[in-house]
């Protein structure tokens, strides 16, 4: 509950700075439009291992997926 | 056949990175084929199929089909042939051994400020059913530089082991993520996620065993992570991105995992990479010294994965399009994992370590 707490807290605190947090202004942001500016830039790769990983590790989450229904953690 | 033997759809319902368009719902369809095969003696083909279709300007539903197709003998995936063929009286077959059917429902708003996407998946194979739902929400702030993500996943599994077991055949997990998404300059932003999971029912495998009996682990399990993402624009060929996650549980393990991947424009059309992974693992509190559990423990550790050990992946992803303007993008790559040498491994499996090589194949066609 404590992590829960926190991550909240977290998030009122950033809402709350929110001139400090505009950084990039629209016109600015080219850059994240390029296709290679992505966390996944395979998703079936990203989905493929996440289950080989946690078949073989015994950790997981920590990456915004679901990964269920097969028993394997 | 399950429990570590089952490979298994990973559904993925990503909450968005921050996006610099209105809306990304396109229509999309999807064909493709990952492959995976380790000194174990495990080789899974797995065949999918996507189709992503808008409603409107704001809404999409989408249909995922998976397909594994578990060949080598099945028991080996959970260890050592003829150890539990002794036990379960089962014999090897030839050819595949476990084919499961994996289909998945989904639905997606976006309004360019706001998106969510809900879904459920069901699963079946020979000794393991899946079902479960989750959904997730995604708002943006200050002119699209932050973006707080929430997603939730509940999963109601059924353990029905080939042979004659009394165990509690139930087991459920509960997940939560929560994202946070920042650009820091033009050139980087970063993410960070926490996640909750929850698992209480069976979680020992129904088929590893030792001196001491079957496999027993404690019933309930609660785990925290912590992930920062990075993403970094070099110059107009040149990306990085990189990661960080901690986790840790009350069965006391605790991990490391980082990861650095940097993605290079050959032309136009044409995107090679290269991706490091290294992941660390503590071993859980009830795991001692393999070999040494006896019939009078409470625990019984078979699975090297209570036990510590590390692993490294080094990977290429490829991406491809015959043109600029092509609705068409190929997509591959291969990475090779290894463990380090770990004497539970060792005993189960017969090699010090597991190696394995996998593939991802996969057409898009957006129309």
């Amino acid at each position: 509950m404590k992590y829960l707490i926190s991550s909240a807290l977290l998030s009122l605190l950033m809402l709350g700075c929110s001139e400090t947090l505009t950084r990039v202004k629209p016109y600015e942001k080219e850059h994240f439009a390029d296709t290679k500016m992505t966390l996944n830039i395979l998703e079936g790769r990203t989905e493929h291992e996440g289950h080989i990983f946690l078949i073989r590790e015994a950790s997981a989450g920590g990456d915004s997926t679901f990964q269920g229904g097969c028993g394997c953690r | 056949m399950q429990i570590i033997k089952s490979f298994f759809i990973t559904i993925l319902m990503m909450v968005p990175f921050l996006k610099t368009y209105a809306s990304e719902l396109k229509n999309n369809a999807s064909l493709g084929i990952d492959t995976y095969t380790d000194n174990a003696g495990v080789q899974v083909y797995s065949p999918t199929f996507a189709l992503m279709k808008t409603l409107s300007k704001h809404w999409l539903v989408g249909f995922k089909m998976r397909i594994d197709a578990i060949a080598a003998a099945s028991i080996r995936l959970s260890g050592a042939p003829s150890n539990v063929d002794a036990v379960a009286s089962a014999s090897h077959k030839s050819g595949f051994e476990d084919t499961r059917y994996a289909p998945t429902f989904l639905a997606a708003y976006d309004d360019g400020i706001n998106s969510a996407g809900a879904g459920i998946y069901y699963s079946t194979e020979e000794d393991y059913i899946g079902k479960s739902f989750f959904f997730h929400y995604t708002r943006q702030f200050n002119q699209g530089n932050t973006a707080l993500g929430f997603g939730y996943s509940q999963a109601a599994d059924t353990i029905d082991p080939v042979f004659k077991r009394d165990i509690n055949k139930n087991k459920d997990e509960k997940k939560l993520d929560i994202s946070i998404n920042q650009l820091i300059d033009t050139t980087l932003s970063l993410q960070f996620i926490y996640s909750y999971i929850d698992s209480s029912g069976f979680l020992a495998s129904p088929y590893l065993y030792n001196d001491a009996g079957f496999e027993r682990y404690p019933a309930q399990r609660t785990g925290h992570a912590f992930s920062i993402k990075g993403l970094k624009y070099i110059d107009d060929k040149n990306s990085m991105n990189f990661s960080y996650r901690y986790y840790n549980d009350d069965w006391e393990i605790k991990s490391h995992t980082m990861s650095v991947e940097w993605l290079h424009d050959l032309s136009e059309t044409l995107m090679i990479g290269t991706r490091v992974r290294y992941y660390t693992q503590s071993k859980s509190f009830f795991t001692k010294k393999a070999g040494t559990f006896t019939s009078a423990d409470t625990f019984s550790v078979v699975d090297y994965r209570m036990s510590a050990f590390d692993s490294y992946d080094i990977g290429i992803p490829l991406k491809y399009r015959t043109s600029e303007e092509s609705p068409y993008t190929f997509s591959f790559s291969i990475d090779y994992y290894r463990t380090s040498n770990n004497a539970y491994i060792k005993r189960w499996y017969g090699d010090d370590y597991i190696q394995a090589l996998y593939t991802t194949f996969r057409v898009d066609y957006a129309f």
